[in-house]
């Protein structure tokens, strides 16, 4: 597979991968292909199998699997745990199907944020009617996470480097532990309470209350977004006419 | 168009700390530049804050007296119809990036006009153009550099075209050469007959004529430095770098780095933003990897404290006393009676740190990371940042207080006052190698070594 270009961040502080056939889809597209892709979270573990391996290929033809695989690792200890729980309290097919579920949810809008930069998808919601302040505050809220993950990493450092917390080793000392979690937890929301606070005297500084905003970019509708659109509507059709006429094995 | 701004009788106390700014008047003329000086903490920022409205719409403090935004009173006009006319840049230009690239930074502000898409598409290339910005258009503007996002930051207040223009510590984040280059695209704003008002600690970049001054009430004595008893501690420190290779990833910052570091000296690390500084800094102490060798005297790897950039990201205890002595066993009382005399904390021992200053919190990380009793010395990283004369040379004092007790005493600063006037050696770090290094005075004294970093020494620096 080539090298992906992960020039800029996608909304939500993923890589944003360049080169995708779906980096200039239009959002409200992509957003109806991610939402149909996770209605599959419906589908009996069989069925559900099916689907995502043919997700897979799409993300595969879009580029964007590694990129996927990658935020689905990142919940790996997530899965893990409710795997392990569904398996011993209930049983080996729920746990299965349960960890399918989440990561094909996680897959699936992976394909829009990771194609997606935070205006674009505030546009998307500005067309879907959400006020614009809201739409604005959202996509600021995605674009910031990488950010507050580079500060996370820092103050975990700094901490380190002073002794206020050690890396974690076996379950002994859990009120050390405990106040550990303190030394991060204190600076991260100090510091993130500080950002969001600047940025927004930074909005108003520029007039972000006006009630003149004319924006700058337009959504443009090209034929690949209908034939998105088409495919992403018949594959939820597919995909309610195959559940309601197979056995729940859920 | 150019426009007044006036405060009659100003003043400002915020809900939790206070007076913010005592009763002020000021009064900038359509046309005039002027550079606003005092001490941290006489209401510089909460004077710029006000001028352009953000005091008292976006703050629930008392506000007494009047401003005027050429004829609109700020209490009486909307926020975004004062922001059409004063365009407002503060200190910290990473925390003011509101897009994800640079081409919808200038956009934001030009949106909130109501232009059409046309006149926003022209005044986006001529920002990205005068300030130099057009290969950036398409990056994120957190991966640029220091100078850079101001400048940005200083292109979409402009792309608006304000009548006035208030800058609050504009230059603190910078290192000269961007220091000058930005002062100079202000003088270049003023002479076409803009209003400025510029809130800033190194005030010395602006000169001229042209340039009026303000000066807030309080001022700083060296009378009013502490004196603390000898430091109860002693070293006879010396750190080996040889062979280092650092970087990022693929992106190699030094290649084959020797340095010889004797403890008795306090040394200055200087360099454009971004050459790795603090990169050099966290390998010294141990946080980054690195290939060659970096060892005491002894061959074993040196005990190194690094105080970091941003003392928030150690700051969480419920008081001063606390912050210093957490996770401590049994703590060096001598030395926590030093650090609070000489890091002038003493007036703040029950006090939550998240109170105190900037400069306080950044003696606080020194005085953290002091109680710890690193074995050969203290890393520095950007010591002075955003700090007055009082709290530079507090900052100072301690500095040579450590070197004078044989410690190993390394700061990374682009602040070539405070190292001209606390360093006994500076080191000029540039294309991934030491371009001079020798005693402070003779290297700011070398313009061409200098000019090779990409940086600049001030005039009155200049030997």
């Amino acid at each position: 597979m080539p090298r992906q270009r992960r020039a800029r961040l996608g909304a939500r502080g993923l890589a944003l991968v360049e080169d995708s056939p779906l980096r200039w889809a239009d959002p409200r597209a992509k957003l109806a292909l991610s939402l149909c892709a996770s209605l599959a979270v419906m589908l009996p573990l069989k069925q559900l199998a099916v689907f995502m391996a043919a997700f897979a290929g799409l993300l595969l033809w879009a580029r964007l699997l590694p990129e996927a695989a990658r935020q689905v690792w990142r919940l790996k200890w997530i899965l893990l745990a409710l795997f392990l729980l569904d398996w011993l309290l209930v049983s080996l097919d729920l746990a299965v199907i349960i960890t399918l579920r989440l990561a094909l949810l996680a897959g699936a809008f992976s394909l829009f944020f990771a194609s997606t930069m935070p205006g674009e998808l505030r546009l998307a919601l500005e067309w879907l009617r959400l006020p614009y302040r809201y739409a604005f505050s959202l996509s600021l809220a995605f674009q910031s996470l990488e950010l507050l993950g580079d500060e996370w990493r820092a103050i975990l450092e700094a901490q380190q480097a002073r002794g206020a917390w050690t890396p974690p080793t076996g379950w002994r000392n859990l009120s050390g532990r405990l106040r550990d979690l303190v030394s991060l937890t204190v600076p991260a929301i100090t510091l993130a309470a500080k950002r969001a606070w600047s940025m927004t005297e930074a909005a108003y500084a520029r007039g972000f209350d006006s009630p003149h905003r004319q924006p700058y970019r337009r959504l443009a509708w090209r034929p690949l977004d209908t034939w998105l659109l088409i495919g992403s509507v018949a594959a939820m059709a597919a995909l309610l006419i195959w559940r309601y006429t197979t056995a729940w094995n859920g | 168009m150019s426009i007044a701004l006036r405060a009659e009788g100003l003043s400002y106390a915020y809900p939790q700390q206070g007076l913010g700014l005592a009763a002020t008047d000021f009064a900038a003329a359509a046309g005039e530049t002027w550079v606003v000086t005092g001490p941290s903490g006489c209401g510089k920022s909460t004077l710029a804050r006000c001028l352009a409205g953000l005091i008292p719409h976006l703050y629930r403090g008392q506000m007494g007296g009047r401003v005027w935004v050429g004829d609109l009173r700020t209490d009486q006009a909307e926020l975004w119809q004062l922001a059409e006319r004063v365009g407002l840049v503060f200190q910290n230009p990473a925390l003011q990036c509101l897009a994800s690239t640079v081409e919808e930074e200038l956009a934001f502000g030009l949106e909130n006009l109501g232009l059409p898409r046309a006149e926003i598409a022209s005044r986006i290339a001529t920002g990205l153009e005068r300030f130099g910005l057009a290969e950036l258009a398409g990056r994120a503007p957190h991966t640029l550099s220091g100078g850079e996002q101001q400048r940005l930051m200083l292109a979409a207040a402009l792309a608006r075209e304000p009548g006035a223009l208030v800058l609050d510590e504009p230059l603190s984040m910078l290192d000269s050469a961007a220091a000058t280059q930005f002062v100079a695209d202000v003088a270049a704003l003023a002479a076409q007959g803009a209003t400025v008002v510029v809130c800033e600690h190194r005030d010395a970049y602006f000169h001229g004529g042209a340039v009026r001054r303000y000066a807030m009430p309080g001022r700083w004595s060296p009378a009013d430095l502490p004196h603390p008893p000898p430091l109860p501690l002693t070293a006879e420190a010396e750190v080996l770098i040889q062979g280092l290779a650092l970087g990022h990833g693929e992106r190699r910052l030094f290649a084959n780095l020797d340095l010889r570091l004797r403890g008795g000296e306090v040394v200055a690390l200087v360099g454009r933003n971004g050459v790795g500084k603090t990169t050099l800094l966290r390998a010294l102490a141990g946080l980054h990897p690195h290939g060659g060798r970096i060892a005491a005297a002894d061959g074993a790897r040196p005990e190194l404290g690094l105080m970091f950039q941003n003392p928030d990201w150690q700051i969480f205890n419920p008081t001063v006393r606390d912050e210093m002595r957490y996770r401590l066993a049994s703590p060096d009382e001598a030395l926590y009676a030093w650090a609070l005399q000489a890091l002038g904390l003493g007036a703040y021992e029950q006090t939550p740190p998240l109170l105190l200053s900037e400069g306080e919190k950044k003696r606080l990380a020194l005085a953290i990371l002091l109680m710890r009793r690193p074995r050969h010395g203290v890393l520095l990283d950007e010591p002075t940042l955003g700090q007055d004369d009082g709290h530079r040379a507090i900052m100072g004092g301690a500095a040579r207080a450590l070197a004078g007790a044989g410690y190993v005493v390394i700061a990374a600063t682009h602040d070539l006052d405070w190292a001209s006037r606390y360093a006994d050696r500076l080191i000029l770090l540039g294309r991934g190698r030491v371009l001079d290094d020798g005693p402070t005075a003779e290297v700011l004294g070398h313009p061409a070594a200098w000019r090779e970093a990409g940086l600049v020494v001030p005039p009155w620096l200049r030997a």
